[in-house]
This record gives structure tokens, C-alpha cells and sequence, in this order.
């Protein structure tokens, strides 16, 4: 259980880093919010001075920073300028958006690669085993933006799949059945391609870290003593490889969140990736800063449940 | 299969005939690695097979049970189990005779069990895919299986993983995994090698009872006459993929026929005990240390600090000419003494005397001018040379940094002396073997004509034929360069056959210090004891059968 | 490690896919550099009355069925009430002329290496919605997507390579401090952060600009990998008994550094380099997509394919999904480039 808690403590000191990283990073931004209106003739500088008071911008540093810390403790997370309404429930929604693609994308992601994976390492050279290299070599080399252009394309001139958005227009009026249908159809695309982009990282993981398994000496003694080749892969390398997959389940939300921020915008998946972009464009930094914590808050969680599983997985970690 | 075993007497439960084995190499030729070999073994008979590495020991052990690498191919030969030829069996049947008709014991117990499974689970398992029990039943066998191997609790070993378990315990794991499903003939391929000594002997004799309440034919393979010695009947012994000779124990090893068995069984021949350096002797005194501390501290994240005395006072004089062993368990501080010494780690406290100069004293720039004269040879040649230098540019190195002249030449004779020729000179470090490695190793460390050479382990992986040309290279060394020679080792007996004196080490103290035949005589401090006991063991038997 | 992993055994006849991947590259930033004498057109020039222009097809048999040796074209005209849908005016054929004068005043050089006598037009790869010759664009695009990526990595593995051996050699509360910071970065994801960056600096550049910004921001957000790598080598090869070796026969601290551990350094360096430039070109191609790398005109492989995002737009007129084709056939060959360096690597270490 010590184990544990240091991983939660890294994970809490973590958060604290990026969150004074952001702030200040957000704090040394030549403009805010209102350093257009005061360049805007109708609106006179007194208006402009309330408002800095008003969103506390004329206070220090250090006191903005702490203030900002107790809006994150009640789930404000500061205060939004140009939606002028608190972050924090704005952040909700789109985060919870966020985290049923990213989620999805990743559990078919590696459903579907494991198993090609180990196939792939019992099979190392093979005809098989050369080709899904090749193509998990190709797809690694294309950007979610264009695997996202061309799902889009697909689904638009096929007509198979609603080509962006979460809900069809009458979402509202369809029953919960109706609505759990609705929200698949529209999640498959997006989630498809995030997790295609995924794909390759977790195939080629785990066809190296079960190949190297498969060659060390306690599967070789195993097999001295007779125990069959599916259990070898699945009972003892498998288990035995577990180590590195699961650390890069860890990683890999960190490249599932960043490809989402794009896959979000082209298929207007209402996520963080999409508000983020429309803050940063209306210097909306509370905003900005928030949805960066947030980001993290996932890539920390993450990370924690990888621990958690691995600590699960190997005795090793549970030993010492 | 137990219902597989022929009940005729007559024959042997494991025969090899005419076996050979290629491997193709990396241009797609076939080389033979083992060519025509043949023996047999009895029911509850052990046979010792007795090779230097790379004679094709390994792959004869392999190629019986079938478990080649894709590219080794047994070209002739046959390999009966209990009179069922096993040669051209697919590899579903030879699942069902591995682990069922013959038992492997692995050589690295460290690595041989899977780390995130229970021991228990994996001993159980060998019997579910041979008998195809119910699981209960399986470990039922497992837990009567591991019971037989001598352990006070071998419930807390059932359940235990791997890394639990010590470098033994595991071992006897695998022993129990090989001998589970009552397999009539087992194979050891260096059962032993990574085990200390009297973790060895116990071993060796577990193995040895085994062998005779199960009437087992064990194929015992070593490169340690000494391990043989412990409990195989016969022996055969290989060069080069080829019987040399074969024959009952007493006879092979008594009266060797073959010039290769002999040279195998050679003991590291003692110098001339006399000029060993005797500090009362009046042999002018080189290094005097006194008082030598130094502390680690071992740092956990989110633990506490803990400091550990590598050495906490040493006292040790070194006479010009001296032949000194320091010997000891490993975690005895030697190591760190060396290290100290050669001025390659601080010493906390205490006294360095190089001809009555404190070398602890001294500011760092001083001290690095007389580094250059108190030489360490390296434990692990692989570690301690660049990969990517020639052997040449390794020998040049220091002469570089000393600004010496002819320095070419004189790394060419340097490499010569200690047996490199000089086609070596521009090969990488990496494409030297284990031996020549080691030579180099020694050619740098004269490179600066040291005052004191010290050795740090200077045998451990090399086969005792090796061991035996880099100790009468080392004696020729110090006759024509004329350094004092400090070694450092586990082993007693291999120190003490080529030191004139040995000093014991303990807890970072120097406990004893004598002359090897008096030490082995008569130990006085209970770590001797310990060292000297251990040593014995093993040697006894050798003892035994060879005198 | 994980990096390394990835790229293992990408194509099978290692010659080859080298040779490939290293000639496409050198063509592409050939391209990229000698734009202006390479494009027909410049970034800008606008045609409207030829606006999502497919590809111009090249003629070597006349009407009356004979054969040039000398390609040529007819104009396309774009049918009245059917916008985007082109036919021949067989009237006039225009010959390809090659080492053409470029008319004053426009982007490029004053000799272009081919083109067609005005009013006909050459757009080989089509145009855009502008009417803009999507070559052009492409090559000129190159400029920015890829040099922005080249040095963007550089940057970033200096600054690796720098905070790594100084983390690696001096240790104690530097090494703690660059290493911390180092976490930090790390512990968000990429695109999130290269955003944070950029949400705090000015919107509004000019394109050498934002070109110079988009690079020192990839550069300053991308140090830590590599300074982690490099730190790791570093502190490995210190810990060498050859390192010792040489310190114990008088070698300085530099020569050690110079002789022992920066070798071993330089290569992670390097491997780190191959991976980080096709990673960099993504990002700057997903910026200017999405509006916050380099602005109209100045054209990006991004704001080229920021058009893609009406969907009606890829489906009807293909040839505008060349940068994405570009961009796909850049990160695969610099995989293959990282795998190469790796396996060097390895073979010349053990």
C-alpha cells in the first residue's frame, strides 16, 4: 500500500507543478482579456479598471495564484471572460465528452491489438507478421488530422454514419434506448479514428515486449518441461510482458488526449479540444489554464490506475 | 508418459548414438557443433558431462529433449528414451516427453522461473498438461513434489514468487518442476554455476539422493571437475563437439588418458612459497594502510537513510614484491578495499602510506599524479573497456594521459607480453573474446609500469584452463615488471594456490592473515572457518578421487 | 526505449527502404529550398477564373492525332452552371516551355524551371479554392511545415542535450531541479501544452514571425525527453569502470566527457533527432490547421489542409488531399531514418 500512496503523493506534487506552471505561464501573457476593450473607443477606461478589479486582474501574483487555487477547491476553476460564467461547469461537460472518446478509443485500441500483437511475436518473420508491420509502420505515419479528414470524407459520402457532432437534432425527443443508439453512432467515427492512430504504438509494444519474453530463459525452461506453446505465449509471456504494456497504457493517454484535440475539432466532437481552441483564440486564459489542468488531472489519473494495475499484474512491485 | 516406459530391463532409460548437430550460421553454411558423440545412462546411475564452454555440452543437452534453436539441426544420430527414438519426433510429441519422460534442470535458477507467477503454481502446472489431473489434484502432486526437496516450510515456498525465494531455494524449485511427473531421466546443465559454494554442495547432494531413491539417469554437465566429482559415476568428457574420452569417475580422473582431461584437471600449480612476502621478513615495506573507513549510505525513496561500514578499519602492510590474496564472502568490503586503495574512491578516514607518503592526505591534484602507480584490474572486462576503442587505442590510453612517448610501440610489446598478437591491435573491444579481454585488461594496467597491481576477481567466468594461463601469465608479469600483486577473490582455494599470503576479510576487517597452506590447516577467526569449510567440501571429493 | 520499440522492423530490406526514405527527403527539402525557381506560380497568385482546377492533363498527340515531343495543354473552362466541373478549349494548344521569365512583381524567382505562355495556366496538381496552383503551394509550404520541424527538433534536442549532460555530469540539485522540471513537462500531454504556450502569445504575426515563434515553442516544449535520455546515458557511461579507468590514469573531467560519455550521448541525440522532426512537423501542421501557426496567404501543409474541413470539398476535388500524402510519406521516412540510427547504434555498442 506504500506503493500506492507514494504514486498518489508523486501524482498530487505533479498536479501542483503544472497547475503553478500554467498559472504563471497564463500570468506572464503580454494581453488579457480586456486589453482589447481598452483599445475599443466605446468602452471608457474606468469601465475597463472595474472589470480589472472585478476579475481581480489588478492584484499580485501570489494573491491571483492562491485565489485561483480556492476557485479550483470549490470546482470553479476562476472565472471565464468571455462566456463571463465560472470554468469550472464549463469544463465539466466538455471533459466528460472527452473522456467517453478518449476511453472508448482506447479500449478498442487495444482489444483489438493485443491479440494481433501476441500473434504476431508467436509468428516473428512470418508473411502475417510482416505485413501488419508494414502496416502499423504506415498508419503510425499518418496524422490523426488526416485520418480524421478522410473518416469525415468517408462518412459524408457514404452516409453511413452522422459525419460530426455528439447528437442528432432530436436527441431530445428520442427514449433512452433511442439516445444510447444515437450517441454510438455519432461516437463510432471519432473514436474509430483515435483509436486507429493509436493502434500501431500499442501493436508493435506488445508483439517486441511478448517476442522478448518469449525468448527468455524462464519460457525456454518452461517449454523443457513440456508445456505447450498457446500456454507458453498466453499463460507465461503474456503475464510475464506486462510490465512495459502497462506503463505505456499510462503513456498512451497522454498521445490520446493530444490526438483528440483535433480529432475533436474536425468532427466537432464537443470536448475539451474544441473549447480549448476557441478560448485560446478569445484569450480566455482562465479557461485555457483550466482545461490544461484538467488535461493533466487525466494524464495523472492514468498514469495512477496504471500503477494500480501493475502492482496487480506483477508481484515484483508488490514484494519489496 | 509413465505408461510409456518399457518395463524391459535391458535397456538403458536414456541411449545417445552417433549424434550430430549442426547450426547454420548467420551466411546460411552449416557448422557442426557436436559430431558422433555417444553414451548411455543407467536407472539411478548420474553421468558427468565435462567440457570447457563452447565444446557443445549446452547443445548435446538441448538436442536431446528436442529444444534446438531454429537454426541447430540434429544431421545423425539417434536419442532413445527408454528404448523410443526420439530424433524426428514433431514438436507435439516431444511436449508430451519433455518434462513427463525427461526432466530439465535449469542452469540459471534466477531466471528460470516465470517472476509473476507462484512457484507453486508453476510446478503444479507441469503436472496438469502431462496428466491432465484436476488443478487440486495437480498441486496436491506439486506440494508432495516440493516436500521431497528438503525444505523446512514448503507450504510458505508453494505460494511464494520467485523473487522471494533465495538463489537455492529456487534451484530445488527447479529440480521439483523437473521431477514432478517422476521423469526416468533428468538432465542438470550447470546446476551449480551461479550458486555459491556450499549452497552447491547441498545441492549436488540433493541431487545425488534424488538420484538414488528414484533410480534416476541424470546427465549432470559441467565445466567444474569438482561438481562431477560430487556424485557422477561416469564421465565423459568433450573438445571441440567431440567425446575425448569416457569412462568411470575414479579412472578418467585418476588416470586421465587424454592430454585435454588432463590438462582440464590441472590445479592451479602454488609458486614456490618462499618468496611470497612475509611483513617480518625485511622485505621493504610499499603500502601501509591504516585505520581505512568508509561509510555508505544507502538511500530509499521515502525511507530512511541508512549507513553501511564497507570497511571500518583497516589495517593491512604490503611489501614491494608481495603476492597478497584478500578473501571473503561477497558484501566483506574487498571490493571497496581495492577500490580505496587504487585510489579510485574516497576512503572516510584512516591512512594510505605509499612509501610513507599519506596518500589520504594529499590534495586531490598530488593524489591524481600517483594514481597512475597503484593500478586496479577490473573485475568485468566488458565494463571496463570503451566498446568503442580498438584494443590498441584501449592500451594507449593511459600513456596518452601520461604524455609518454613511443607509445605505439610500446602498447604493441605491452599486448604482446601478456599474449595479444598484434593482428588484435585494431580489432574493437567488443569482438575480443572472454579471455583476451581480461589480457588486455592487464596490458592497459602496466601501461603506466603501476607500483602496486591489484586484481579485483581476475577468474571468475573463465574455464580452469584459462584461469591457469592468466595465473602463470600474472607471475611472469611481476617477475619482469616488479610491482606488489593484491588480489582479491571468493574463492580460496584458487587465491590461495597463487598468493603467498592470504588476508581474510569480514565485515570490513581484516580478520586473519597467514600463509594459505596454514590457513587451510588451521583457520582461526570463524569467518576462515566458513571460507576454508566451503572450499573443502568440494575440494574434498576432488581430493578424494585425484590423490 | 518506448520510442525505439515503435519503429522496430518498419520495412523488411533495409537498403532499400533507406535509400528511399533518405532520397524522398532530400528531393522534398530540395524542393522546399529552390521553391522559387521550382513553383510555376507564386504562393499567392490567384486565378479565379480557375478555382478548384483539377490537375492539368498533359498532351503529347494533337487533334489531328499527331505527336509532340514537347508536352503540351489546353486552357480549361469552366462550364456555365456547373461550378467546378472544367472542360478543354481545344482552340489553342499551349507548349510546355521550359526556364521561363516570370513577370515582374510576383513571389519566386525572375526564371522559373518551366511553365506555359499566359493566358494558359499549368497547374499540375490542380488549384485550390483561390485558384491557386496547388504545386506551388505545396513546395512553398514545404518551407515552413518542414524547416519549422527541422528546427524546432534541433532546437529541442540542443536543449535536451545541454540540460542532459550538465544534469548527468553535475548532478546534485541541478540535476534534481532540471530533472523535476523535466516531470512537469512531461506530465502533459504534447498538443495540450503546445497550446498553453502558444494561448500566451500573440495572435496576430507576421508569417517570419510566427514561423520564428511556432519554432521556439516546439523547441522549448519538446527538451525533455531527450535531456532525460541524454541524462541517462550520461550517468550510465559515468558509471563505467572504463570512465573510472580513465580517471585513475589522469584523464580531466573534459576529456572523460569529450572521450568517454559524449559519444554515447550523441548518439541517443541523434535517434532522438529523427524521431522529434517528423513529430514537429506534425505539430506545426496542426497548429496552422488549426488556425494558430503561420496566416493566409503564406501557405502550410497545415492551412492547405484546413480547407479539408468542409467535408464536401475533399470528396469533390481529391487533389487537394496532396499535403496530406506529403506529410504521411515525410514521417514514414523519418521513422525509418530513426530506425536505421538505432540499429547503428546498437550494432556498434554491443
Amino acid at each position: 500500500m506504500r506503493y500506492v500512496a507514494s504514486r498518489l503523493g508523486y501524482g498530487l506534487l505533479l498536479l501542483l507543478g503544472v497547475s503553478i506552471l500554467s498559472f504563471l505561464l497564463a500570468d506572464l501573457s503580454p494581453g488579457d482579456a480586456t486589453a482589447e476593450m481598452r483599445l475599443n473607443p466605446r468602452i471608457s477606461p474606468g469601465a475597463v479598471a472595474a472589470l480589472r478589479v472585478r476579475y481581480g486582474l489588478d492584484r499580485p501574483l501570489p494573491v491571483r495564484y492562491v485565489r485561483w487555487l480556492r476557485s479550483v477547491a470549490s470546482g470553479e476553476l476562476g472565472w471565464s471572460v468571455a462566456f463571463d460564467a465560472p470554468v469550472g461547469p464549463l469544463l465539466w461537460r466538455r471533459a466528460g465528452n472527452t473522456l467517453v472518446l478518449a476511453v472508448t478509443a482506447m479500449i478498442l485500441a487495444w482489444i483489438v491489438a493485443v491479440p494481433a500483437g501476441v500473434w504476431a511475436a508467436a509468428r516473428q518473420g512470418s508473411w502475417g507478421d510482416r505485413l501488419g508491420l508494414a502496416a502499423s509502420a504506415v498508419l503510425l505515419a499518418v496524422s490523426e488530422l488526416v485520418l480524421a479528414l478522410l473518416g469525415l470524407a468517408l462518412a459524408a459520402s457514404t452516409g453511413l454514419l452522422p459525419a460530426g457532432g455528439m447528437a442528432s437534432l432530436d436527441y431530445d425527443a428520442l427514449g433512452g434506448w433511442g439516445r444510447a443508439r444515437d450517441l454510438a453512432a455519432h461516437l463510432a467515427l471519432p473514436a474509430v479514428v483515435l483509436a486507429l492512430s493509436a493502434f500501431p504504438v500499442v501493436h508493435r509494444h506488445v508483439r517486441a515486449a511478448v517476442a522478448e519474453a518469449l525468448e527468455s530463459p524462464f519460457v525456454q525452461a518452461a517449454r523443457g518441461n513440456g508445456i505447450p506453446r498457446r500456454r507458453l505465449l498466453w499463460r507465461h509471456a503474456l503475464p510475464a510482458a506486462a510490465k512495459p504494456l502497462v506503463s505505456l497504457l499510462g503513456l498512451s493517454i497522454a498521445g490520446l488526449l493530444s490526438g483528440s484535440v483535433l480529432v475533436e475539432v474536425i468532427l466537432s466532437w464537443p470536448g475539451l479540444g474544441p473549447l480549448l481552441l476557441q478560448a485560446i483564440l478569445a484569450r480566455d486564459l482562465h479557461v485555457v489554464v483550466g482545461a490544461i489542468l484538467l488535461s493533466s488531472v487525466f494524464l495523472v489519473l492514468g498514469n495512477l490506475v496504471a500503477d494500480l494495475l501493475l502492482y496487480w499484474v506483477d508481484p515484483r512491485v508488490r514484494g519489496t | 508418459m509413465p505408461e510409456n516406459r518399457q518395463p524391459a530391463e535391458a535397456v538403458n532409460p536414456l541411449e545417445v548414438r552417433d549424434l550430430s548437430v549442426c547450426y547454420r550460421g548467420v551466411h546460411g553454411e552449416w557448422a557442426p557443433v557436436v559430431e558422433e558423440i555417444g553414451f548411455a545412462i543407467g536407472p539411478g546411475e548420474a553421468l558427468g558431462l565435462l567440457g570447457e564452454s563452447g565444446c557443445g555440452k549446452t547443445t548435446t543437452a538441448l538436442a536431446i529433449p528436442g529444444l534446438l534453436p531454429a537454426n541447430g539441426r540434429v544431421v545423425r544420430g539417434s536419442v532413445r528414451l527408454d528404448g523410443r527414438e526420439l530424433v524426428g519426433l514433431s514438436e507435439r510429441q516431444l511436449e508430451g516427453v519433455r518434462g513427463a519422460g525427461i526432466g530439465l534442470v535449469a542452469q540459471e535458477p534466477a531466471l528460470a522461473l516465470n517472476p509473476v507467477i507462484r512457484v507453486g503454481e508453476q510446478v503444479a502446472e507441469v503436472v496438469r498438461v502431462h496428466r491432465r489431473l484436476p488443478w487440486r489434484r495437480c498441486r496436491e502432486e506439486a506440494a508432495r513434489a516440493l516436500a521431497e526437496m528438503g525444505f523446512a516450510d514448503p507450504g510458505r515456498i508453494f505460494a511464494s514468487y520467485p523473487h522471494q525465494l533465495s538463489g537455492g531455494e529456487r534451484q530445488r524449485v527447479t529440480i521439483a518442476r523437473a521431477l514432478v511427473c517422476q521423469p526416468p531421466v533428468v538432465i542438470a546443465d550447470e546446476p551449480t554455476a551461479s550458486l555459491d559454494t556450499a549452497v552447491s554442495v547441498e545441492i549436488l547432494a540433493l541431487l545425488r539422493d534424488l538420484v538414488e531413491r528414484h533410480r534416476l539417469a541424470l546427465l549432470l554437465i559441467s565445466h567444474d571437475p569438482r561438481v562431477l566429482a560430487a556424485i557422477a559415476g561416469r564421465v565423459v568428457v568433450m573438445r571441440a563437439g567431440r567425446i575425448v574420452e569416457q569412462g568411470p569417475r575414479e579412472e578418467v580422473f585418476r588416470q586421465p588418458r587424454h592430454p585435454y582431461t588432463e590438462s582440464l584437471l590441472r590445479r592451479l600449480t602454488p609458486p614456490t612459497p618462499t618468496d611470497g612476502a612475509d611483513p617480518g621478513s625485511g622485505e621493504p615495506l610499499l603500502l601501509d594502510v591504516r585505520g581505512l573507513r568508509k561509510t555508505y549510505t544507502l538511500r530509499r525513496p521515502f525511507g530512511a537513510k541508512r549507513a553501511v561500514d564497507a570497511l571500518a578499519g583497516v589495517d593491512l602492510a604490503v611489501g614491494a614484491s608481495a603476492r597478497l590474496a584478500l578473501v571473503g564472502r561477497s558484501g566483506s568490503g574487498k571490493s571497496t578495499l581495492v577500490r580505496c586503495l587504487a585510489l579510485l574512491e574516497e576512503p572516510d578516514g584512516g591512512e594510505i602510506r605509499l612509501g610513507g607518503q599519506d596518500l589520504v592526505a594529499l590534495p586531490r591534484r598530488q593524489r591524481a599524479a600517483v594514481r597512475p602507480g597503484l593500478q586496479l584490474v577490473f573485475q568485468d572486462p566488458a565494463a571496463a573497456l570503451n566498446p568503442r576503442f580498438s584494443a590498441l587505442d584501449a592500451v594507449e590510453e593511459p600513456m596518452r594521459l601520461q604524455k609518454m612517448e613511443d607509445r605505439r610501440q610500446r602498447a604493441l610489446e605491452l599486448m604482446e607480453q601478456v599474449g595479444l598478437p598484434p593482428a588484435l591491435a585494431s580489432r574493437p573491444v567488443p569482438r575480443l573474446s572472454g579471455g583476451q579481454k581480461r589480457r588486455l585488461l592487464l596490458a592497459r594496467a602496466l601501461a603506466t609500469r603501476p607500483r602496486v597491481l591489484f586484481l579485483d576477481e581476475p577468474f571468475t567466468g573463465l574455464d580452469l584452463p584459462l584461469q591457469t594461463q592468466i595465473a602463470a601469465l600474472l607471475l611472469d608479469l611481476q617477475a619482469s615488471y616488479r610491482f606488489a600483486l593484491v588480489l582479491v577473490s571468493h574463492d580460496l582455494d584458487l587465491a590461495g594456490s597463487l598468493a603467498g599470503e592470504v588476508a581474510v576479510l569480514d565485515g570490513g576487517r581484516i580478520v586473519e592473515r597467514a600463509a594459505p597452506a596454514d590457513l587451510l590447516r588451521r583457520p582461526r577467526h570463524p569467518a576462515s572457518r566458513e571460507l576454508v569449510d566451503a572450499a573443502r567440501t568440494l575440494q574434498g571429493k576432488m581430493d578424494g578421487v585425484v590423490e | 526505449m518506448i520510442r525505439g520499440v515503435i519503429t522496430r522492423g518498419v520495412i523488411t530490406s533495409r537498403r532499400v527502404s533507406l535509400a528511399l526514405a533518405a532520397g524522398f527527403l532530400a528531393l522534398l527539402y530540395l524542393g522546399a529550398l529552390g521553391a522559387g525557381f521550382l513553383a510555376p506560380y507564386g504562393f499567392d497568385e490567384q486565378d479565379r477564373e480557375h478555382t478548384y482546377a483539377p490537375p492539368v492533363r498533359l498532351r503529347f498527340r494533337d487533334g489531328g492525332g499527331r505527336l509532340h515531343l514537347r508536352p503540351f495543354l489546353y486552357i480549361g473552362v469552366e462550364k456555365p452552371g456547373a461550378p467546378g466541373v472544367y472542360e478543354e478549349d481545344r482552340a489553342r494548344a499551349f507548349p510546355v516551355r521550359f526556364l521561363v521569365p516570370a513577370p515582374p512583381g510576383r513571389t519566386g524567382a525572375r526564371v522559373r524551371l518551366f511553365g506555359v505562355e499566359e493566358p494558359a495556366r499549368i497547374f499540375l496538381l490542380g488549384t485550390d479554392r483561390f485558384g491557386r496552383d496547388q504545386l506551388s503551394r505545396l513546395l512553398y509550404g514545404a518551407r515552413i511545415s518542414l524547416f519549422s520541424g527541422l528546427l524546432a527538433a534541433g532546437l529541442a534536442v540542443a536543449l535536451g542535450l545541454l540540460a542532459g549532460a550538465v544534469a548527468g555530469f553535475r548532478g546534485g540539485w541541478l540535476d534534481q531541479v532540471l530533472m523535476r522540471t523535466s516531470e512537469l513537462f512531461l506530465a502533459l500531454p504534447w498538443l495540450y501544452l503546445l497550446l498553453a504556450v502558444r494561448a500566451v502569445l500573440p495572435l496576430d504575426l507576421a508569417p517570419s514571425g510566427s514561423f520564428l515563434l511556432l519554432v521556439a515553442v516546439l523547441g522549448a516544449v519538446g527538451w525533455a525527453r531527450p535531456a532525460r535520455l541524454v541524462r541517462g546515458a550520461v550517468l550510465s557511461a559515468r558509471g563505467r569502470d572504463y570512465v573510472l579507468a580513465a580517471q585513475g590514469f589522469g584523464g580531466s573531467d573534459g576529456y572523460v566527457l569529450r572521450r568517454h560519455v559524449l559519444p554515447q550521448a550523441v548518439g541517443v541525440a541523434l535517434t532522438q533527432l529523427a524521431l522529434l522532426v517528423p513529430q514537429y512537423v506534425l505539430a506545426e501542421v496542426a497548429m496552422s490547421f488549426l488556425g494558430l501557426g503561420v496566416a493566409e496567404p503564406v501557405p502550410s501543409w497545415g492551412t492547405m489542409l484546413a480547407e479539408l474541413e468542409r467535408y464536401d470539398v475533399l470528396i469533390s476535388y481529391q487533389w487537394m488531399l496532396w499535403p496530406a500524402v506529403l506529410l504521411t510519406g515525410v514521417v514514414l521516412s523519418y521513422h525509418t531514418l530513426a530506425e536505421h540510427i538505432r540499429e547503428r547504434l546498437q550494432a556498434g555498442e554491443v
